[in-house]
This record gives structure tokens, C-alpha cells and sequence, in this order.
């Protein structure tokens, strides 16, 4: 009971936490790859703070209800994470946040929210075949969803899963808002949707999307280190690589349209999960 | 007498005599309400008490006096004759025909074949069709009260001189009782009776605004679904041919599945007749076509029932085809539905399009776990079955409400919805959340078909993407509904009091049953899954468990509930913020969407939804869609000899 009352607390702060220091460290990182300085790694937590105490203003009301929902979703889904949970379920939970987020963005008029939201669907489109068959490649291998199943895989799962963690690179990029497929809203000044899916998003509410974010990021993060969970340091070495490459990518690409992302994604991502999956189907 | 013998006949028989009584009574609306208010209210009443009756055989002989056998024989031929009248009526040569070929197979097979009198334990009711009795009588009902406002409208509003309502309601009362008597028979002659007079009230549901596209679309209807009964005669012929039974009870034992290519045939036509009434892919444009019909006639024939009769029998046949070809080819056809279906609806703005698509698909979804052919995959196809038949039934019901208010069914026009009929747009929003959230019903369903699916990789890619293709065309209506600029206060509109009493209660249950669902599983569930299925999943602290996954139903439904408490809250303190006009890129002129552009001139920002037709549309997709259906057909047929 105990146990499960941590882990739980400790699902709750480690989305605010550590998704705010990743976010600090990428920002810092992301500016050394432009030549600049770049913040403290601390700046997000104090836009946040602030966007938090700013006076509410909504476009409708109907906003905050979905930007609590969104937040709500995101940091169950890491708690049912903490929990050792069904991962299939899991990735259910987090699509309802990202299904708030839309329709809050939806409930505005202004065009900018409204086709941001469009693309944002798209987006969810590309990626969410893609984590549904990572999740059955973890089963295929070691025979259940559970992760307290898949944790306790004797080998790491990286080397019968190779080309699922690739894919698994391709939803991460996506829900990371990163380009070349931040093309419903990002962290960057792109300037032909303003900020697209969260433009009429503001003040606390603006704040809530953030943490909710971060929710998401530790999320799918956790989700790599599935794939070498059984050394500690083989998880931190996947995760340094994996957002590197991240945030390399991000900067060495532009932003491309939805028919190149959805073509590409699912072209590139369904061939390489079936390969995989055929393989440990045989194997 | 046996209260169980006198409750099937009620629920057979009550429907039939409030038919009459509608189409006898004439133009009165007091009787008419009354007859159906009754009637309703008498189904409903008696599946309830049916339902702690179960599971029970009955020898059925005779009908007041007449032996039931002759009688239903003879009312099966006047059936086909009627439909044949029909042909000759609109000249229609493939109906005519079909309707020839089944009075000669009928006629074949009744005299020829059949050797000996027939067993008379012809009723069997087991929980997978007392869940289908509850569904027929209890949500078929709600559709029928919300049916009298609405027909009311509608006759106002196409200024319908003489009413046509006490034939509508004759076919739709028909219409219940044939449903019932085809879930409660087990004998195959009895089932076919049922399963072309739901035919027959379909076709004459469909074209009852007597338009010329109503009237088409009508026929289409007729000759697609006389397509299924000539499938379901063959598929009867064969079985009897196999077995040497007609009761479906004694088919599905099975010594006869070592190589009986005989047998196997005669399940893969019926199985054919099942995808017909559910509409599968190539065989969907009758149910899009069934669109034009007044939404009661939607939401009753074409979402919660007649469209079910499919998914139940091949429920019911699975066992039979257990580990065979047949059964692995369904799967991938289901699942080839399912994503296809969904693909259609994401290119659709038509908003009783989409729901149609959408039945489609979910139909699939639930013949892919019937092919699947695991206890899993079993349980995730009835509990899909029991959540798809309340949750769609509301929604086109809302739909229907809506389109009765803003005289359009297209989605672009139910933009800020909320601000004019706050509480439809609030439930049509709830029944969107229940069709793709977890913790409810629809979803529960779909994680466990998907993990029952995970080893066989054609379904699994297919479930994968139609799942993502669902999300968007759900999330992009919810989101359009809610669209406005700034609602005001809560108002709650004004509408007929027996549409209130549709909606609220269809909501408030589906929201219900999912909580009970792990309750629903070991009452109504568990007790089919016999041999050769197990109760695959166990009931712990209010989820369900098994060896390789767990879904916290309780705990999820309780954290989601707070979850919504918070977010109700904000939405009050949202109330209390200061309302700006949307972001435009331009100063704005004060009125909502609306920013001086060059020149000084007021602009007025629009956006319209994605519906990417150019990859999802029906004129690019429709054909590609009936070639792999007609594929997978083949493969199915081909694959049972």
C-alpha cells in the first residue's frame, strides 16, 4: 500500500521535474548547436511559474475544462507507468490528453488554433499505429503487456527489437515537437501558424499544456529505457544518444508538410515494425 | 406455465400486436403514442424479467393452435412473396430473381431435403442472446418514444398531408418483434424467417418519405440483403447436408470438423449472409444509402440492431469454425472493415455518413475477434456488441435532434453547436468520449481485441492504423461542437420531453455499464464461454487481469471521475475570466472573428476541418475498398472448400 502510494507520488513529481530539466537541457543544448549560450537550465520552471500566476484569459471557456483534462490524462498515464501498468493501456490514457489538447484548440475559431489542431490530429495519426506496434513488439518478445512483465526481461530488449526502437525514434520526434515534423506547434519561432495548435492557449492554462508536455516527454522517455532496462547505465546511455539525436535532428531539419510526414512515417515506420515483428514471430 | 415460455412469447408476439394496433387504430396520435408508449414499456419490462431466467431450452409446438412449424413455413413464403411483389412493383429484375432463387432453395429444402419431423426444442436462450433481447427491447424501445416526437417534426416539416406515421410505426414495432423471435430460435428455418422480415422492414423503412433517392436506396437495400438471404438458404442447405440438423445448437457440436469441406461451406455462407446485414465491405453502400430514412430508422435498424443480427450469428457460429482457414480469414476481414470503414468516415463531413462508416467499422472490428477465435478476442467482440449498440444508438439519436434543429446533418454547420442547443452538444460530446476514451466500454473492448490480435500481424497492423483513423474523425467533431467564440451561460434548450428521456437515460447507461462493465463480464459473459473458450479474464480490485495484461476499470473510472470533478471546476472559475476574441493576426473590429484587413476593411477569418478527401474520399477510396473486400470474400469462400 505503501509501495504504491510512492510510486505514485513519485510518478506525479517526475513529470514536472525531470520533464522540466529535460526541457532546460535541450534548450541549452539546442543553443550551443546554434552558437549561442542559451538559458539556465532552470529557465522553463520560471516561464511556467509565471505563466501560472498571470491573469486567466480564455478564448472559451471550454478551454480550461480541456487543458485540465489534457494534464490530467498526461500525468495519469505516468503514474500508471510508475505503477508497472498494462503499456497498451497506458498508451490509451496518454491519447486522451492528446485528444483534450485538440479539442481544446478546436474550441477556438481563430484559424491559427483551428488548422494547428488539424495538424496536430495528423500528427497523432503518424505516430499512433507506430507506439501500438512498439508495444506489441515488447509483447511478441517477452509475452505480456505488463511492464512489470517487461522490466524484468532477463535480456535487453534492444537487441531483438532493433528497428522498433528506430520507430520508436520516429513517434518520440513527433510527440517532442521536433522538426522536421513540428508541424502543429513548436518551441521554435516558425512563422506561418504562430503557434499553431497552442495559440489560443494562455496564461495558466498555456502553463498546463507545458507541464502536461513534460508529462508526455518523461513518458515516451521511459518508454525507451524499456528497451535496455535491465542495466541502469544502459538506460542513461539510450537516453543521452536517443534526445542528442533528438535535438540534432531538430536542428539540422526544417519543417515539412502533413502529406510528407504521414507518407513517410507510415512508409518508413509500418516497413521497419513489420520487419521487426516478423522476426520475433519466426524467431 | 412456464414463465419463461410465456415471457420469449411476449417479447415475440407483444410487438407484433402493437404493430397491428398501430396500422389498425389510423390517424389517431393519442392511440398511436399510447400503443407504442405501451408496448415499449411491456418489452422492456419483460427482458428484464427474462433476464435472471437464463440460460433455458423450450420445445415450441404450436401458436394458438396451428403448428408453429407450418405457420412460420408459410409466413416465410408470403414474406418472399411480398418481397417479390415488390420486384415486379419497381421492376427490378435482380431482386425478382433473388427473391425466385430463395422461394425455390426454401422450397427445396423444406420438402426435398428435410427428412422426418424436426426437433421441437426450437427456443434457446443463452446470455449472448439475452444480451442481444435486452439491447432489441430495451434501447430498440427508447428509439421507438423518441421516435413519436420526432416522426411529429417530421411530417410538419415536410408538410406531409396525410400521415404515414401508422405504417412507420406498424414496420418499426414489426421490426422489434422479428429481432427478438430471430435471436430466441435456434432452428435455422425459424432464424431465416426472422432474418428476411427484418429485410423486408428494413427496405420498407428505408424508402418510407417515398423520394425517389429514398426509394432507390430502398431497393439497393432489398437486392444487397436478398443477396444474404440467398447465402443464409445455401449456407442452411449445406449444413443440413453436413449435420443433418437445422438447430444451430447440434451443428455447432463438433465431430464434424475433421474435414467436412461440406460443413465449413455451410458456415462460410452464412458467415456471407452475416456480413451482408452487417453491411461489410463490398456490400456497404445499402446501410449508407439506409441514411436518407428518418433517424429513428438509423439509429434502430441501421446502428444498435438489425446491423448486429450479423455480428451475433457469427459470434454464435465461431465455435464451429474454430482453427481453421475460415476462421483466420474472417479475422483478416474484419479487421480489413475496420480500418477501411474508418478510413471512409475520416474522409466524410456528413455527419450521419460518418456515423454509418463508423458502425461499419466497428462491425468489423467485431468479426475480426469472432475470427480471432480466442476466449479473448470472444469477450472483446460481445462487450464491443453490448457498448456499440447503446453508445451509437444515442449519438444518432443526438444527431437526429440536431438536424432537426439546424436543418443540416453536415458537421461544418454544427460549428459552436454549444451555443445553441448546449445540452444535445454536451451529450452528443459525451458519446464521442465514450466511443474512444478509456476507461468506457467501446474502448475496454478494443484494448482487448487489440491484445488478443497482437500475434497475428495482418490484423494487428490493420486494427493499429483504423484505431489512429478513428481518433480523428471522433476528436475533429467533438472539438467543432464545442467551437464558438463564447457560450454564455448554461442554458439547456427546449425539446419534446420523450427526446430528454432517450437521451439522458442512453448516456447516463452507457456511462454506467462501463464502470459495471467487469460486473457485466462475469453476469452475461462468462456463462457463454464454454467449451472450447475459457473465462479468459479474472475480476481483481475492480479490473479485469490476465496473464499478459490488466485494465483497472474501477480505479481508472474513479481517477478519471476526479479528474473531470477538477476540470468542471475550472470550467465554472473559466466562467469568471475575462473572454477575449481569438488570435487573428490583425486588429480586431470587436465582433468575434472578424479583423480590419487592407484598406481598413473588416475581414472575417474562417477555417473549415480537414477532410482529406484527396486521400480518404469516397470517390478515391470507395472502389479500392470494395475490390479488397470482394478479395477477402473470395478468400473466405474459397478458403472453406
Amino acid at each position: 500500500m505503501t509501495r504504491t502510494a510512492i510510486l505514485i507520488a513519485c510518478g506525479l513529481a517526475a513529470g514536472p521535474v525531470l520533464g522540466g530539466l529535460v526541457s532546460g537541457l535541450d534548450r541549452i543544448l539546442t543553443a550551443r548547436m546554434q552558437s549561442r549560450i542559451g538559458p539556465p537550465v532552470l529557465q522553463p520552471f520560471y516561464d511556467v511559474v509565471k505563466l501560472l500566476f498571470k491573469e486567466p484569459l480564455v478564448v472559451n471557456v471550454w478551454q480550461a475544462f480541456c487543458a485540465y483534462c489534457y494534464i490530467a490524462a498526461a500525468s495519469i498515464a505516468l503514474v500508471l507507468f510508475f505503477l508497472q501498468s498494462d503499456l497498451l493501456l497506458i498508451f490509451f490514457v496518454q491519447a486522451v490528453g492528446a485528444v483534450f489538447l485538440v479539442v481544446g484548440a478546436l474550441s477556438s475559431t481563430s484559424p491559427y488554433s483551428q488548422i494547428g489542431a488539424h495538424r496536430e490530429l495528423l500528427q497523432m495519426l503518424s505516430y499512433e499505429p507506430l507506439l501500438v506496434l512498439v508495444v506489441v513488439g515488447f509483447y511478441l518478445e517477452t509475452g505480456s503487456f505488463k511492464l512489470a512483465d517487461i522490466t524484468a526481461w532477463p535480456q535487453p530488449l534492444l537487441l531483438k527489437l532493433p528497428f522498433l526502437f528506430i520507430v520508436l525514434g520516429y513517434a518520440l520526434t513527433i510527440k517532442l515537437r521536433k522538426s522536421p515534423f513540428d508541424l502543429s506547434t513548436c518551441h521554435h519561432a516558425h512563422q506561418e501558424l504562430v503557434k499553431g495548435l497552442l495559440t489560443d492557449y494562455s496564461g495558466p492554462f498555456l502553463a498546463l499544456t507545458e507541464i502536461g508536455h513534460w508529462f508526455e516527454v518523461v513518458l515516451l522517455l521511459g518508454v525507451c529505457t524499456l528497451f535496455w532496462s535491465t542495466s541502469w547505465i544502459g538506460m542513461a546511455v539510450l537516453l543521452v544518444v536517443t534526445y542528442v539525436l533528438e535535438v540534432l535532428v531538430d536542428n539540422i531539419t526544417s519543417r515539412m508538410n502533413w502529406r510528407w510526414m504521414l507518407s513517410y512515417v507510415w512508409g518508413v515506420g509500418l516497413t521497419l515494425s513489420l520487419v521487426n515483428l516478423i522476426w520475433l514471430q519466426q524467431g | 406455465m412456464d414463465l419463461r415460455a410465456v415471457l420469449t412469447a411476449i417479447l415475440v408476439v407483444a410487438p407484433f400486436c402493437g404493430a397491428l394496433l398501430c396500422a389498425g387504430l389510423g390517424t389517431s396520435k393519442t392511440a398511436r403514442s399510447t400503443v407504442v408508449l405501451v408496448t415499449g414499456t411491456v418489452l422492456i419490462a419483460s427482458a428484464l424479467l427474462l433476464a435472471p431466467l437464463v440460460p433455458f431450452r423450450l420445445s415450441a409446438t404450436a401458436f394458438l393452435g396451428m403448428d408453429l412449424h407450418r405457420l412460420v413455413q408459410a409466413a416465410d413464403a408470403v414474406l418472399l412473396l411480398i418481397i417479390l411483389y415488390f420486384g415486379f412493383k419497381h421492376r427490378h429484375l435482380l431482386i425478382i430473381a433473388l427473391a425466385v432463387i430463395q422461394l425455390v432453395l426454401a422450397a427445396y429444402l423444406e420438402v426435398f431435403l428435410v427428412k422426418g419431423p424436426l426437433p421441437t426444442e426450437r427456443i434457446f436462450c443463452d446470455h449472448l442472446s439475452l444480451m442481444l433481447v435486452l439491447i432489441i427491447s430495451i434501447v430498440g424501445s427508447i428509439i421507438c418514444f423518441q421516435a413519436i416526437p420526432y416522426m411529429e417534426n417530421h411530417e410538419h416539416h415536410y408538410r406531409v398531408m396525410k400521415s404515414r406515421q401508422p405504417r412507420f410505426f406498424f414496420v418499426m414495432l414489426l421490426f422489434l418483434g422479428g429481432m427478438n423471435g430471430l435471436v430466441l430460435f435456434d432452428d435455422l428455418t425459424f432464424i431465416y424467417f426472422f432474418f428476411e422480415l427484418t429485410t423486408l422492414c428494413s427496405f420498407l423503412l428505408i424508402g418510407h418519405d417515398r423520394t425517389t433517392i429514398a426509394t432507390r436506396n430502398g431497393l439497393r437495400a432489398l437486392w444487397m440483403n436478398s443477396v444474404g438471404g440467398a447465402a443464409f438458404v445455401l449456407g442452411m442447405i449445406a449444413a443440413y447436408e453436413a449435420t443433418g440438423s437445422l438447430q444451430l445448437q447440434t451443428i455447432l457440436v463438433a465431430p464434424w470438423l475433421s474435414g467436412a469441406g461440406m460443413y465449413l461451406l455451410g458456415l462460410a455462407l452464412l458467415s456471407l449472409a452475416s456480413f451482408v446485414k452487417s453491411a461489410q465491405f463490398p456490400f456497404q453502400s445499402w446501410l449508407l444509402g439506409a441514411m436518407v430514412a428518418p433517424t429513428p430508422v438509423s439509429a434502430l435498424l441501421h446502428s444498435s440492431t438489425m446491423v448486429k443480427v450479423g455480428v451475433y450469428l457469427v459470434l454464435r457460429l465461431a465455435p464451429g469454425f474454430i482453427g481453421t482457414l475460415l476462421s483466420e480469414s474472417v479475422a483478416v476481414f474484419g479487421a480489413f472493415s475496420f480500418l477501411a470503414g474508418a478510413a471512409l468516415a475520416v474522409g466524410q463531413s456528413n455527419g450521419k455518413k460518418v456515423l454509418a462508416y463508423s458502425t461499419i467499422s466497428n462491425l468489423g472490428l467485431i468479426f475480426a475477434c469472432a475470427g480471432l477465435n480466442t476466449a479473448e478476442s470472444m469477450i472483446a467482440g460481445m462487450l464491443l456488441l453490448a457498448f456499440h449498440a447503446v453508445i451509437k444508438a444515442m449519438l444518432f439519436l443526438s444527431v437526429g435532434a440536431i438536424e432537426q434543429h439546424i436543418e443540416s446533418r453536415d458537421i461544418e454547420d454544427m460549428r459552436g453547436l454549444y451555443a445553441v442547443m448546449p445540452l444535445t452538444a454536451l451529450i452528443t460530446v459525451s458519446g464521442v468520449i465514450m466511443m474512444i476514451m478509456p476507461p468506457f466500454g467501446v474502448l475496454l473492448s478494443k484494448w482487448m481485441a487489440m491484445e488478443a490480435a497482437a500475434r497475428n500481424l495482418f490484423v494487428i497492423v490493420m486494427v493499429a492504423l483504423g484505431s489512429a483513423l478513428t481518433v480523428i474523425y471522433w476528436a475533429r467533431w467533438a472539438g467543432t461542437l464545442m467551437s464558438d467564440p463564447f457560450a454564455g451561460r448554461f442554458r439547456p434548450e427546449r425539446q419534446p420531453m420523450l427526446t430528454w428521456l432517450a437521451l439522458g437515460p442512453l448516456c447516463a447507461g452507457a456511462g454506467i455499464l462501463s464502470v459495471l462493465a467487469p460486473w457485466l463480464y462475469l453476469r452475461m459473459i462468462v456463462p457463454v464461454l464454454t467449451s472450447p473458450y475459457s473465462p479468459a479474464y479474472a475480476v481483481r480490485g475492480g479490473g479485469l487481469v490476465n496473464a499478459y495484461g490488466a485494465f483497472a476499470i474501477l480505479p481508472l473510472s474513479v481517477v478519471a471521475l476526479l479528474g473531470l470533478v477538477v476540470a468542471v471546476i475550472a470550467l465554472k472559475r473559466a466562467f469568471r475570466a475575462t473572454i477575449v476574441s481569438p488570435y487573428l493576426s490583425g486588429i480586431q473590429t470587436g465582433e468575434p472573428q472578424m479583423f480590419r484587413g487592407p484598406m481598413n476593411q473588416p475581414v472575417k477569418a474562417e477555417a473549415k476541418n480537414y477532410y482529406l478527401d484527396t486521400i480518404f474520399g469516397e470517390a478515391r477510396l470507395t472502389d479500392w475498398v470494395n475490390l479488397g473486400g470482394g478479395i477477402l470474400l473470395t478468400l473466405i469462400l474459397g478458403g472453406a472448400l
